[in-house]
């Protein structure tokens, strides 16, 4: 089954959310909105139509910043977006959260290929060949300084340091990928299988930071 | 060239994007809306090198079995020859990996037609300048690391001379080597000056570094899309009348450039089909 007729059958099963999207299907369409304004006024929210307002949608944080990682708290308010079809809620969905409803359903089919941190880092190349060498100590507190709802990424992290290293408990390494307080069921969780590059030009910095210290200790 | 549509194969856009501003992929997300409007393939997806979604991300987006990787980069180079590669996990023009098929064409900065696009620009930039009396210039970035970086500039240049659109003198210049844009007006011997930058998107460099090495702005100023209005040209400066555009990869028709890719990765690869 395509992915859109997926999407459709899961919303038709009960899915109603996504990070900070609330769906409802309504009359043949769908019908997308901050889950903060579920409960509002839809007069009061600004009406669009058509999965390519999406991406100016989720471009620019409320406070104006660039939204370059979409896994971020931080989706503006007020909208209320109107898509005809399983394909333009797909494609949305897409713009709101890369491939996120694909990694979801490729959870579901046991076809997920996670990449461990040591195995994402070990191929990086150029200026970030840097981030290779960064310590495990310093892995683990860069994924709670950088992951996580509290650092405003809401994904649920897959990943280990490596095969054999889990992630050390923390907010971020506990977090499930569903915003807000819903039954589990009813949300396509975000999920984040492996470190994004943001972690990794962070890893290089620490990585450096590390060198640094060692040549002045 | 007309194309064939493949209404049973995925197209996949690879750029680079950003972590400072929209910009820099607001062309590949035109070209793929451009691309889906000429109903050209059964679905038309972005990945990127620094925004979402990764290429590795990218075969969770894709329904087909067949998938055209397009890299809407300008030159052949450590992108498109070790990054997206190793990224997307391909093993030459077309491999085969957990039931889909990955062809992989050239960058679409390399192929011939862009020769026509970048003339088109000159003149809507320009239409005023007597092409007699005007220096066209092709910027790039340019790096001593990869001599292919500057390859697709110094052929188009070589195209455009050889075209007959009557420019006075046609030149390449870079950013960060030799010849630099920045020495321009010594560079240029005629009263007007066109600078069409050879990049994909209004990023960092076009919108904000080449202003200040043509000297039209004194200091970097804000990203394109947080600007109320395109600079107004021409500018009068060092002596000369300067026309300066928007990078070459903004221009609509660049998804027509794409598709000539994928046709000419299949006139080369597929010819029994």
């Amino acid at each position: 089954m395509k992915l859109a007729e997926r999407l459709s059958a899961a919303v038709a099963g009960g899915i109603r959310r996504i990070g900070q999207i609330a769906i409802r299907p309504q009359d043949g369409v769908y019908l997308l909105c901050h889950i903060d304004d579920e409960n509002s006024d839809a007069s009061l929210l600004e009406k669009f139509e058509g999965s390519a307002t999406a991406r100016d949608l989720s471009t620019w944080a409320e406070d104006g910043h660039y939204r370059f990682t979409k896994g971020e708290l931080s989706l503006k308010r007020g909208w209320l977006l109107q898509l005809s079809s399983s394909e333009e809620l797909r494609q949305a969905l897409d713009h709101f959260y890369p491939a996120a409803a694909g990694l979801w359903f490729a959870q579901h089919d046991g076809r997920l290929e996670i990449e461990h941190l040591r195995d994402k880092l070990n191929r990086q190349t150029g200026m970030y060949r840097f981030a290779r060498t960064l310590s495990d100590a310093g892995a683990q507190r860069l994924v709670s300084e950088v992951c996580g709802p509290g650092h405003c990424c809401v994904k649920k992290i897959l990943w280990q340091l490596d095969a054999n290293t889990p992630l050390e408990d923390s907010e971020a390494s506990r977090f499930d990928g569903v915003t807000g307080d819903i039954d589990r069921s009813q949300a396509i969780p975000l999920l984040c299988r492996e470190a994004c590059n943001h972690f990794v030009a962070e890893a290089r910095k620490a990585s450096k930071a590390e060198q640094d210290a060692k040549a002045t200790g | 060239m007309p194309f064939t549509p493949k209404p049973h194969a995925a197209l996949l856009i690879v750029g680079h994007g950003s972590t400072e501003n929209p910009d820099s992929s607001t062309p590949y997300f035109d070209h793929a809306d451009e691309i889906r409007r000429l109903g050209a393939f059964g679905e038309v997806h972005c990945c990127f090198w620094k925004e979402e979604p990764s290429m590795r991300e990218a075969e969770y987006l894709i329904d087909a079995d067949e998938v055209y990787v397009v890299p809407d980069f300008i030159s052949e180079g450590y992108f498109t020859q070790d990054v997206i590669p190793r990224e997307l996990q391909l093993e030459g023009p077309t491999t085969s990996r957990a039931g889909k098929t990955w062809h992989y064409t050239l960058p679409v900065g390399v192929h011939p037609s862009m020769t026509g696009l970048l003339l088109r620009r000159a003149r809507e930039v320009a239409p005023d300048a007597d092409p007699a009396q005007t220096t066209l210039f092709i910027v790039g970035h340019g790096t001593g690391l990869n001599q292919n970086s500057t390859k697709a500039i110094k052929d188009q240049a070589a195209l455009i001379k050889a075209s007959g659109a009557g420019y006075a003198e046609v030149l390449d210049a870079y950013m960060e080597e030799q010849p630099f844009i920045a020495e321009w007006a010594a560079l240029a011997t005629t009263p007007n000056v066109v600078v069409v930058p050879f990049f994909i998107a209004d990023g960092l460099h076009s919108y904000q570094d080449i202003p200040v090495l043509l000297g039209i702005e004194a200091e970097p100023g804000e990203a394109a899309s947080q600007r109320e209005v395109f600079r107004h040209n021409p500018h009068h400066v060092r002596g000369k009348t300067l026309y300066y555009s928007s990078a070459i990869g903004t221009e609509r028709h660049l998804a027509d450039v794409i598709l000539d890719q994928v046709a000419d990765f299949d006139a080369k690869y597929h010819e029994a089909r």
